[in-house]
């Protein structure tokens, strides 16, 4: 134990410098900082999620791929690599959550509200970081399928239509991580609901099948999903120029069309789940 | 430098943890909120820090109001908290680092201010290790290194000592000693210690139930009741015995009863004319003895509750 001796003297208070007033853009980089420095002391929950799609991707699809015969010009494998971003967004992002529940239990939550920022940074901070996770993941798992043989079909366009699907499910999914943590009381809580949220709704939004081969009433709930909508746009973005996947949903012919449609859901989600997780937050974190 | 007004918040369910008070902090004052466990103190802070939503009154800091202008109220003040409330994962200076960044100190003096206020708190050999490794009182210190980083106007210590062994609490009130005569800064302590409010607070308020049942200087507070008091274990109804003190004029209206002992202020005379005159009276006592008041003797006579188990 270190015995306090004051010998120097504790600086006086002094007036602040005009015009330091806080820079909301500076505050929600300083919180983002905090949230990566906090998740790259915790590895596990970068490398946890990442686990189980990589081993989908890289030994239980290519083995699928072998077994089942792929519609003409579409590889399984790639159908399937695609669809394991389906698991691992979702996973990452309620990973990221539980952060936020350590946070409220034993962490700086209550620090950080006594901060002279908007309060709805704390939330943005951490959003941005679970997206920037997701994101490296999701490259770190398409790069290892495509070291593995899956064959992408990749263009420009394309690849914006993916970047805009895999970025908006993020986000929504990150909100609905974030919606939990705030009202689910223990971790042990929380995470007994993350497979309800995170994996019962990959089985039936297309990620190892297309919709189509669905029962009429689980095809109605799955094109309500927004996984459904992102896996299509996915596989639209990067393997089947046709959008055999958005077809499904929509019915329709003009696939751009088709696809702009199904960002907009994937937006409308966004949006939606990210104003609930305001709303919560603000709700939950002042009494 | 702090204004109450009629302040008070009803939790949902109809729970009033605050009832309407009143009181003003001035400038370089230290200040406390002594009570008990449930007495609204620590709701009191949160409202003050804007944490909890007062449901009548108004406070303001500074002169900002915090209900209207909390980011302005929160800019000029800090806080430490009841329960430790860091980032156990990060280094000590991280943690230091971030509330300077939020409260918008400038990057240089910052790092001066971390370099100068981590020797004087004594933590400067653990400052880079994570605070997971820190001690309960290390983690304190850091904790309070942290609120003062930003220079604030309004400093609020929530029960600080709470949970700390004896020698780091003594320690830790040396440390707001020195902080208290070096500094003019305005200070809110809550505390049910009462030697931390009489060693550090300039006034205290005693709150009870969600009330402020008296406000005062430490000194003031206790010269309500005397020089002395008498303290009378009986054996049989306290309340029957106190009514005899009362007719013979031993025991005045300030004498109150808790449980079997009967407190009694000396007002007139000294203890040994006193002791002699309920001798007489063949009270029947099972320990009889004299000291000096202490705010818990003023707080129970408040309130007929004690302050601390």
């Amino acid at each position: 134990m270190t015995t306090i001796t004051a010998t120097d003297r504790i600086p006086v208070r002094t007036r602040r410098r005009p015009g330091a007033g806080q820079d909301n853009l500076s505050a929600l980089l300083t919180l983002a900082r905090r949230r990566l420095a906090l998740s790259a002391s915790n590895p596990r929950e970068i490398f946890v999620p990442l686990l189980t799609p990589l081993l989908f991707a890289l030994v239980i699809a290519p083995a699928l791929a072998t077994l089942v015969r792929s519609a003409p010009g579409l590889d399984y494998r790639t159908y399937l690599a695609i669809g394991t971003a389906g698991l691992l967004v979702p996973l990452a992002c309620m990973f990221a959550g539980l952060g936020v529940v350590v946070d409220r239990q034993s962490g700086a939550r209550r620090e950080l509200l006594t901060a002279p920022i908007p309060r709805g940074l704390i939330v943005f901070g951490n959003l941005l970081v679970a997206v920037l996770v997701s994101g490296l993941q999701l490259g770190a798992l398409l790069l290892a399928t495509y070291l593995r043989g899956a064959h992408f079909n990749a263009t420009a366009t394309g690849i914006g239509w993916f970047v805009a699907a895999a970025g908006c499910f993020a986000v929504a999914m990150y909100s609905i991580a974030e919606i939990m943590a705030n009202r689910i009381p223990s971790q042990e809580e929380y995470v007994g609901a993350v497979p309800a949220v995170a994996i019962v709704p990959w089985f039936i939004a297309g990620s190892l099948f297309p919709i189509s081969a669905l029962p009429a009433g689980l095809a109605a709930i799955a094109k309500a999903l927004p996984l459904t909508h992102v896996l299509a746009l996915m596989r639209y973005g990067l393997l089947d120029r046709h959008g055999a996947g958005l077809r499904d949903i929509w019915g329709m012919t003009n696939t751009t069309v088709m696809a702009a449609l199904s960002t907009a859901v994937v937006v409308a989600y966004a949006i939606l789940f990210l104003v609930l997780a305001l709303r919560v937050f603000r709700r939950t974190a002042v009494r | 430098m702090i204004e109450v007004t009629q302040l008070g918040k009803t939790y949902p369910g109809g729970v009033e943890a605050v009832k309407g008070v009143d009181f003003e902090v001035r400038s370089g004052e230290v200040f406390g909120l002594l009570g008990p466990n449930g007495a609204g103190k620590s709701t009191t802070i949160g409202m003050l820090t804007t944490t909890i939503e007062p449901t009548s009154g108004n406070a303001r800091l500074a002169g900002f109001d915090v209900a209207k202008q909390p980011r302005e109220a929160r800019r000029v003040s800090s806080v430490v908290f009841q329960e430790p409330v860091v980032d156990r994962a990060l280094t000590g200076r991280r943690n230091l680092i971030l509330h300077a960044r939020l409260w918008s100190v400038d990057p240089g003096a910052a790092a001066r201010r971390i370099q100068n206020i981590v020797e004087v708190f004594g933590i400067g050999d653990v400052i880079d290790r994570p605070v997971a490794s820190f001690s309960g009182g290390q983690v304190r210190r850091l904790e309070i290194a942290r609120a003062l980083i930003s220079q604030p106007s309004v400093l609020f210590l929530d029960e600080p000592t709470v949970g700390l062994d004896t020698r780091i609490r003594y320690e830790l009130l040396d440390l707001i000693d020195d902080l208290r005569d070096e500094n003019d800064m305005t200070t809110l302590l809550t505390t049910h210690y009462l030697d931390e409010a009489e060693r550090l607070c300039d006034r205290v308020a005693i709150i009870s139930a969600g009330r402020i049942v008296a406000l005062d200087s430490p000194r003031a507070l206790l010269a309500s009741l005397g020089r002395e008091v008498i303290e009378l274990r009986v054996q049989h109804d306290p309340q029957q015995v106190l009514g005899l003190l009362r007719s013979h004029r031993i025991a005045g209206d300030d004498t109150f009863a808790v449980g079997s002992t009967l407190t009694i202020p000396l007002r007139n005379g000294t203890a040994g004319e006193a002791m002699a005159q309920i001798s007489e009276l063949n009270v029947a006592t099972t320990a009889i003895s004299t000291r000096p008041p202490t705010l818990d003797d003023v707080y129970l006579r408040l309130t007929g509750d004690r302050l601390a188990a």
